[in-house]
């Protein structure tokens, strides 16, 4: 429970790390929802159908865009009201639901930040105080290409999973042991089996190359397959107390989906719930993106406390060089070619 | 005047010679009877579950009530649909996108070793001269249609009696029938006669998209099945015994029914309740549940019961007195079809009150008891008129009894959890599947054999189509006169074979016109409609005064009239009837307020409109307010999607 406890003190103790990574989040979805809101417009022109979608709910008109649409505008099914929104995104996700390209670029735009960010934010929990702008980007961009590095790796193994163990979990065994079944009930038994086991080597995956980061940072560990290796030792030393921690952040995850299936606005109006409801949804994605941090920062802790000095932290700050003025001064050079050097 | 005395007198003259033009000339029920009950069958059928194969024996009786002579028998062979892969079914499915291998244990067949005809004088062993024949496509390696020449005509009138011996292998479900594990659903299992009409037989091949057509008769089977096996089939169950080896022996009889089908598995619940109305027959219902869908009961039977009573009340009685509703085994493929007297339905494990899938097939398939079971018509040429006919109807029935709780739902997580946005009520026309038209509105006309479709995007004609223009019908000509045309079409032709024409002329009777050229549009062509707003402007003509100009226009090829209505912002309101014929109408009005809006077709009549947003325009436009309020939306589920991947990194 300490490095849990642990990890959410290090988060708090950081708001601006939150404020930033919301930025980024709602930075990533802005643009395409900007050109969405022009192509739904265009569509409505002004037409009378307008008022039913801006007051409630048009699903004729809904359905006649989503017939004549193209590229983002498909993407625009009633799976963006409340709750839908993640149990969508999850199964998708979970069962490999294809992404159109324009939502694909915006997410490796997004998951390139993250890779850029994770440095800055995994020292900043290490170290367990403030670093400053100057400090938290000079570790963003010092383990940026090393974390690249790791990514690869970590591209290889998600590749591995997504094509060919969701293949053998869900079009063949999972068909193989529930063909002949007549009954739904147990075969829907089966299909939460395979969703477990699929979600575990996930998790699995996630774990090793989320131990490696913070062993490259905390260690500052420039080999990454020595990152890895390390991770990988650590996790076998302490199988429990990493399961642990993983599995207290993962009941805080179900706990704030759970509270927003419960509180998720619905379709509502145009004037005061709508702005209502967009604050409602942007608390979740923030308490989401907490959550995310609060796995980084007790993944930290944990390892720390395992160190025998568990506060800490490698990792030099990264040293900027002088201004130009402060290096003429200081080592005198030939002046430049010119009027006064020919003099 | 005159002019119109003429048109109706060719009307009349025309409802006359339609009239005179049943496809069976003596296709008139037997005394005491509702049907002509001229092809009747005896059959005997021993399930053995351990090589997964039907024996059966039959005894037809069969009377050509057609205007000519039978020189030959034709016999549907349906289950040969699944013999190999060059069978026309199955060439036909993978032209529509199905390109699945089967496995090796999913093949089915039927093989007749004996076909014999009893006279007076004696037997006639036929066997050797049975020849298959491909009539829709002369793909010689299907062999879903067999025909047998006779040794002497059978005159019109005249009785036949065959005898059958038959067995089966059982496939593994490519549609409506076959096993997965102890569940058995049998449809078009046994050897059944085409139907001969007074244009010659009309027995076609077994397709992807259509399904079955057959005559009318006494169905008196006796089914020898393990012990502890459950059954549901078509008709009464009049007995049960014992059998050979240790096997049970359930005789069902059905009277005046064109075809037999039969569930049968060890794993069901079994709930009975009767149907009850101050003006309608009684009627025993008995459904068959899969142990997984305890609780359910209820849902079903309201479903059944609201079927059996608007159907009822709006187009005629259920004759029967009893009705089995099956609950299919998962992923039997089995679900969602209607047999005489006896139907599949379909639910989920996980079903929410407010997603009424559950009801919605339930009312499909009993409704089918009407179109289909009581007035039998040809499926392979023209599904719509069962499919969509009874779409409407049952759009409407879910509207009546369950409108105030059907919302939207998505399936999430494999499609199985389910989600339902209480926010979307789903309205009648999205029943009818107006998305579904839209999207293949010109893919063929309807008057095309629906067997010639294309396969992948016949559905949406046969079903969708149709139950928007009999909808555009009940908006157009008033639901009395709509209900007054089908119950007298129901009335006419129940336990017949009606065509087209038969249904269109008891519209045209009903409404008092010649709905020719509305069925031009609907049925003989395959154009869409599409009319809208092409200009509307209000602008200052002086003082106090203002001057609205409205353009109205048929985008789309076919013909319908339409209002285009203007409101004035005092409330006032212009309201126009246009024939819609010509490409674009102007109407121009002179004011002292400036006008509002404009809508053509603001009541929505035309329920075939492919695209209704471009039906209207405002002066004061509100989609800034709704591409604001529902971009936001989507930017948050955008952003959920963003963090749930990220959670990898």
């Amino acid at each position: 429970m300490r490095p849990w406890s642990d990890g959410w003190r290090r988060v708090i103790s950081a708001p601006v790390v939150v404020a930033g990574v919301f930025l980024v989040t709602l930075l990533a979805a802005l643009p395409l929802a900007l050109t969405l809101r022009g192509m739904l417009q265009d569509h409505l022109g002004s037409s009378l159908a307008a008022n039913d979608a801006a007051d409630g709910v048009n699903y004729g008109w809904w359905q006649e865009f989503n017939a004549q649409t193209s590229g983002i505008g498909t993407t625009f099914t009633p799976s963006v009201i409340g709750f839908a929104t993640t149990l969508d995104s999850v199964s998708g996700l979970l069962d490999r639901r294809t992404v159109i390209t324009p939502i694909a670029s915006a997410l490796a735009l997004y998951v390139a930040a993250w890779m850029f960010l994770s440095g800055g934010i995994i020292d900043r929990y290490a170290r367990g105080r403030r670093v400053g702008a100057h400090g938290f980007f000079a570790a963003s961009g010092t383990f940026f290409f090393r974390f690249l590095r790791l990514a690869v790796a970590a591209a290889a193994a998600y590749w591995f999973l997504f094509v060919y163990v969701h293949q053998w979990l869900f079009a063949r065994w999972y068909v193989n042991m529930t063909r002949d079944i007549a009954l739904e009930r147990t075969v829907f038994f089966w299909r939460v089996l395979m969703y477990a086991i699929f979600t575990a080597l996930l998790a699995v995956t996630t774990i090793l190359f989320d131990y490696a980061k913070v062993r490259a940072v905390v260690e500052d560990r420039r080999s990454m397959t020595g990152a890895l290796i390390a991770a990988a030792r650590f996790i076998v030393r302490h199988p429990g107390r990493i399961a642990g921690i993983y599995a207290l952040n993962a009941a805080a995850w179900v706990a704030i989906v759970a509270i927003w299936a419960v509180v998720a606005p619905g379709a509502g109006g145009s004037g005061v719930s709508m702005w209502a409801g967009l604050v409602a949804s942007q608390c979740y994605i923030l308490a989401r993106l907490i959550v995310k941090l609060q796995v980084l920062a007790s993944e930290t802790a944990v390892f720390q406390r395992s160190l025998a000095h568990w506060g800490y932290a490698a990792a030099p700050s990264a040293l900027r060089p002088d201004p130009p003025v402060v290096d003429s001064i200081s080592e005198p050079r030939p002046a430049p070619c010119g009027p006064s050097a020919a003099a | 005047m005159r002019s119109r005395l003429a048109r109706c007198a060719t009307f009349i003259a025309l409802v006359i010679a339609i009239n005179a033009q049943a496809s069976q000339r003596f296709d008139r029920p037997l005394p005491g009877a509702h049907s002509p009950r001229n092809a009747s069958y005896d059959i005997e059928v021993r399930l053995e579950p351990g090589d997964r194969t039907l024996h059966g024996h039959e005894r037809i009786r069969w009377r050509n009530i057609s205007a000519n002579p039978a020189s030959e028998l034709q016999f549907h062979l349906y289950w040969n649909a699944w013999r190999n892969a060059e069978s026309t079914w199955l060439r036909e499915r993978r032209l529509g996108g199905n390109t699945n291998t089967p496995r090796a244990d999913a093949w089915g067949s039927t093989d007749i070793t004996s076909l014999r005809i009893i006279t007076p004088g004696g037997v006639d062993e036929l066997t050797p001269r049975l020849h298959f024949i491909s009539p829709d496509d002369g793909n010689t390696a299907d062999r879903t249609v067999a025909s047998v020449p006779l040794p002497r005509p059978v005159a019109p009138n005249e009785m036949l009696e065959i005898e059958i011996d038959w067995s089966a292998k059982i496939p593994r479900p490519f549609a409506r029938t076959g096993y997965i594990d102890n569940y058995y659903f049998f449809g078009q299992w046994f050897p059944k006669l085409g139907v001969l009409e007074d244009a010659g037989w009309n027995t076609h091949q077994f397709h992807s998209g259509t399904e079955f057509y057959s005559d009318y008769g006494v169905y008196d089977v006796r089914m020898t099945l393990p012990r502890g096996y459950i059954v549901g089939a078509s008709g009464r169950e009049v007995s049960v015994g014992d059998g050979p080896n240790n096997m049970v022996v359930h005789r069902y009889q059905g009277e005046d029914i064109h075809d037999f089908a039969w569930v049968t598995s060890p794993d069901y619940l079994v709930r009975t309740r009767p149907f009850t109305h101050p003006t309608l027959p009684g009627v025993e219902m008995r459904l068959l549940l899969r142990p997984d869908h305890a609780g359910q009961e209820d849902r079903h039977f309201d479903a059944a019961a609201a079927t059996l009573r608007y159907y009822g009340e709006w187009f005629g009685p259920y004759p029967y007195g009893n009705l089995t509703i099956v609950d299919p085994g998962f992923q039997s493929a089995s679900g969602g079809m209607e047999y005489p007297t006896l139907f599949t339905a379909g639910t989920r494990w996980i079903a929410p009150r407010h997603e009424i899938d559950v009801e919605e097939v339930t009312i499909h398939e009993a409704g089918h008891q009407w179109w289909y079971g009581l007035v039998g018509s040809n499926e392979f040429e023209h599904a719509w008129m069962d499919e969509g006919i009874n779409q409407f109807s049952e759009a409407r029935t879910d509207e009546v009894a369950f409108g105030s709780r059907n919302f939207l739902s998505r399936r999430y997580f494999g499609g199985v959890i389910p989600w339902v946005f209480n926010d979307i009520r789903v309205e009648r026309e999205w029943d009818e599947g107006l998305a579904g038209y839209r999207a293949q509105a010109e893919s063929d006309a309807e008057a095309t054999p629906s067997f010639r479709y294309w396969p992948s995007t016949g559905g949406n004609i046969t079903y969708f189509k149709t139950a928007l223009w009999l909808h555009t019908l009940e908006n157009w000509l008033g639901w009395p006169t709509l209900q007054r045309a089908m119950s007298t079409y129901f009335d006419r032709w129940k336990f017949r074979h009606p065509q087209p024409a038969d249904f269109f002329q008891a519209i045209g009777e009903a409404a008092g016109r010649d709905m020719t050229p509305f069925f031009d549009e609907v049925y003989r062509g395959s154009n869409t409609f599409d009319y809208g707003v092409q200009q509307f402007t209000s602008t200052p003509a002086g003082k106090d005064k203002f001057r609205t100009t409205v353009v109205a226009r048929r985008f789309g090829e076919s013909v319908f009239p339409v209002d285009v209505v203007t409101t004035f912002n005092d409330g006032s309101k212009k309201s126009e009837r246009w024939d819609g014929v010509e490409r674009r109408i102007i109407y121009r009005y002179d004011s002292t307020v400036r006008a509002r809006s404009v809508a053509v077709d603001p009541n929505h009549v035309l329920m075939l409109d492919a695209n209704y947003t471009n039906n209207s325009r405002t002066l004061d436009s509100r989609a800034g307010d709704a591409s604001l309020k529902w971009s936001l939306k989507w930017m948050a589920w955008l952003q959920d999607l963003l963090v749930t991947y990220a959670s990898l990194v």
